[in-house]
């Protein structure tokens, strides 16, 4: 199928709930849409179009809000659903019942920007150290990060 | 002491492992010699080069994406390349596109002739390991000669390629070439008739298609469940439009599916290589890119030896970028790997991870073990297991039949 | 006497310990290689031993990342004396492209003792082999 076929159809289900749906390139497409419709949406893009592989979940620090994506592919082409959420509310729900394999994503997310991701079935810390403080969220653009001074053996 | 059967075992297995060459934390519970659960610990290998990435410059970024991974180098500076350039809007000329993908082609023959290798060796057969990797030095030979380092051959610029090939070093490749095939024939031969093992590799780590479907995974792991997944042909980038190839399937689910597809797979390669460097098309090999990157956001496929590989690139218009998301193939396998390990003996973890070898040889090791019936947790050492050893074999009360030497 | 046919012995015959703290991997696949038909280590009484007990020379790589660093304190501490640890691979000595990183502390001497630093990115199978020779040569 090809790439206006999945836009057409996407707009004729979700007419006003889909904010912006662009095609900048051939086999990609990025879908704007609100927090509480993300869930309807991977349902219908899983059962509709056979969007059953998610190859990665990204977030970007926007300064006032969290932009989330999530990137979905299937055989022909690279649909994102991009999602914002406020940085004082950052809660976003989890996509592991429509499409299981997205839990280590969610998880990294969590690490990363301190995100509450709900429902998630597994919210342990993915990738940062045991003994990381909490509450120190790296991948967020004011958490700044002053290498110590290293210590040169035999020398000064 | 009282009676252990039933009793389940957590024991854990890394991060520094008499066969791992990677840091990583497996947390397996046992009951016997079946593992029950298994949990992983990640996190040993974080560099936090994401945000390394946002405060370098586009062409450093180039050489911090190459050592992302030291095996699959050049798929993650040609995902971040081939991103940028469309952010660029520049078109890299003919001849660069080929020679790109050529190397990629060159360093897939030469994973998949270490994964083999070392497949080989967590099967038990060493000859085949040392047989793969010599073979695998002239495929290291070819590279250096093209590039000028074994490995992390910095060949991709925005643009095209950094480096051209010439006549000479093109004959030699051919004929390189020809030499590769013919052992590979023969080990084709080996995996598929040789008994021992066939016996050894097949039915282990079963992995459902739809299960593999539903978990995300990705590469050659995902097509030897029969799905014919593979960005080359879904999402055509670089030469691969133009160059004639078949994306290889196994449908038997389990690590002997896994050894034919990529056996398969060198296969195509070794075809995909010689109709590039017989129909090198002439021209120079890279354009001028502009300094500054404009604004916009893009997604980048490509298909790994190891699976599907994506990065995401996010520019706000300086000479930075302001995101980079990467995704390596391996993560999007854990999933499966852990379905993978439930149910399987303890036997058959090397040859399901590649990497774990289950004789764990140390004086005082600290065992956890958790009653089944009570839940209660307790440690049991080494002396305690082996007084235990030692009642046992006298309660059993052995004869020694018709030994010619006194006990 | 007895000292100086064990010290020969070490020299002739190191077991090695191959540590790997978060590399990238390209630096493990050529000590691996070191091994291979190709440049041949056994030959000179190399063996690549299972475990920190057994071993002689730690072969460490990659820039300690934050999550790995107790864990290899404990394994060096595991390791009988005498041992020398080899740093191989610009990663260990100094932390490569991940300079400045929040999960590295910038090689492995700020944290074990190091005998020998082998450069290279990846370093190449001829250089370790050096690297080590020159290491038992001091002995």
């Amino acid at each position: 199928m090809n790439d206006e076929k999945i836009i057409s159809r996407i707009k004729e289900q979700f007419q006003d709930k889909t904010a912006e749906v662009t095609n900048p390139a051939p086999r990609r497409i990025f879908v704007k849409v609100d927090r509480p419709d993300l869930l309807a949406v991977t349902r219908f893009l899983r059962d509709t179009f056979n969007f059953v592989h998610v190859s990665t979940i990204s977030g970007v620090d926007k300064g006032e809000v969290f932009e989330i994506l999530y990137h979905l592919a299937n055989e022909s082409c690279s649909l994102t659903v991009r999602i914002t959420t406020p940085r004082n509310e950052p809660k976003v729900p989890s996509i592991c019942e429509v499409i299981p394999g997205a839990v280590l994503y969610e998880r990294e997310l969590q690490d990363m920007f301190g995100l509450v991701i709900e429902n998630i079935p597994d919210p342990r810390p993915l990738l940062l150290p045991d003994d990381w403080p909490k509450g120190q969220y790296p991948l967020r653009k004011d958490w700044i990060f002053e290498r110590p001074e290293e210590k040169i053996p035999g020398g000064g | 002491m009282d009676d252990m059967s039933g009793l389940t075992y957590n024991v854990p297995i890394g991060p520094q492992h008499p066969a791992l060459k990677e840091p990583i934390s497996l947390r397996m519970t046992l009951e016997g010699e079946i593992i029950r659960d298994v949990d992983v610990r990640l996190g040993y290998n974080h560099r936090g080069i994401e945000k390394l990435a946002e405060q370098r410059n586009w062409v450093q970024n180039i050489y911090l994406t190459e050592r992302i991974c030291g095996i699959c180098s050049h798929s993650h500076t040609t995902c971040f390349v081939q991103g940028v350039e469309k952010l660029m809007e520049l078109e890299p000329t003919k001849r660069g596109l080929y020679i790109r993908t050529l190397v990629a082609e060159l360093e897939r023959i030469h994973s998949h002739l270490l994964w083999l290798g070392v497949a080989g060796h967590e099967a038990g057969f060493d000859t085949f390991f040392m047989y793969t990797w010599r073979d695998r030095e002239v495929v290291m030979d070819i590279l250096e000669t093209i590039s000028g380092n074994r490995v992390h051959y910095a060949m991709n610029i925005f643009g095209g390629a950094r480096r051209d090939i010439d006549d000479q070093q093109k004959a030699r490749m051919l004929d390189d070439l020809q030499l590769l095939k013919k052992r590979t024939e023969y080990y084709f031969k080996i995996g598929a008739t040789e008994p021992t093992f066939v016996a050894r590799l097949a039915g282990v780590g079963k992995l459902p298609k739809q299960t593999a479907l539903s978990l995300c995974a990705v590469g050659p792991t995902l097509r030897a469940s029969n799905i014919p997944r593979d960005v080359r042909k879904d999402d055509p980038y670089a030469a691969y439009d133009e160059l004639p190839f078949e994306v290889c399937t196994a449908d038997s689910c389990d690590v002997l599916g896994r050894v034919v597809v990529r056996v398969k797979e060198l296969f195509e390669s070794y075809k995909m290589c010689e109709y590039m460097l017989k129909n090198l098309p002439p021209g120079p090999i890279n354009v001028k890119y502009p300094r500054r990157v404009k604004e916009g956001e893009v997604v980048s496929r490509y298909e790994a030896p190891r699976g599907e590989n994506i990065h995401y690139i996010k520019s706000n218009g300086t000479d930075k970028p302001e995101r980079l998301k990467v995704r390596a193939p391996t993560l999007g396998n854990y999933p499966a790997t852990l379905v993978m390990l439930k149910g399987a003996f303890i036997a058959d973890i090397p040859l399901i991870f590649a990497a774990i070898d289950p004789c764990i040889c140390c004086a005082e090791r600290l065992v956890e073990l958790v009653d089944s019936r009570t839940g209660t947790e307790r440690t049991v050492t080494f002396s305690e297991l082996r007084q235990k050893a030692i009642q046992h074999y006298k309660s059993l009360d052995l004869k020694k039949r018709d030994s010619a030497w006194p006990l | 006497m007895l000292s100086r046919l064990v010290r020969w012995s070490r020299i002739k015959s190191p077991w090695i310990l191959h540590l790997n703290t978060g590399a990238c991997n390209a630096c493990d696949i050529e000590i691996l290689a070191a091994l291979m038909p190709r440049f041949d280590l056994e030959r000179f009484g190399v063996l690549l031993k299972a475990t920190p007990r057994h071993a002689d020379v730690i072969i460490a790589t990659g820039p300690l990342t934050r999550q790995s660093r107790d864990r290899m304190v404990r394994i060096f501490e595991q390791v009988p004396e005498p041992k020398f640890v080899v740093a191989v691979g610009s990663c260990a000595l100094s932390g490569c492209v991940y300079r400045g990183a929040y999960n590295m502390l910038g090689g492995i001497d700020q944290v074990l003792p190091v005998h020998a630093y082998i450069p290279g990115c990846p370093v190449r199978p001829d250089a370790v082999i050096d690297g080590v020779a020159k290491l038992l040569g001091t002995l």
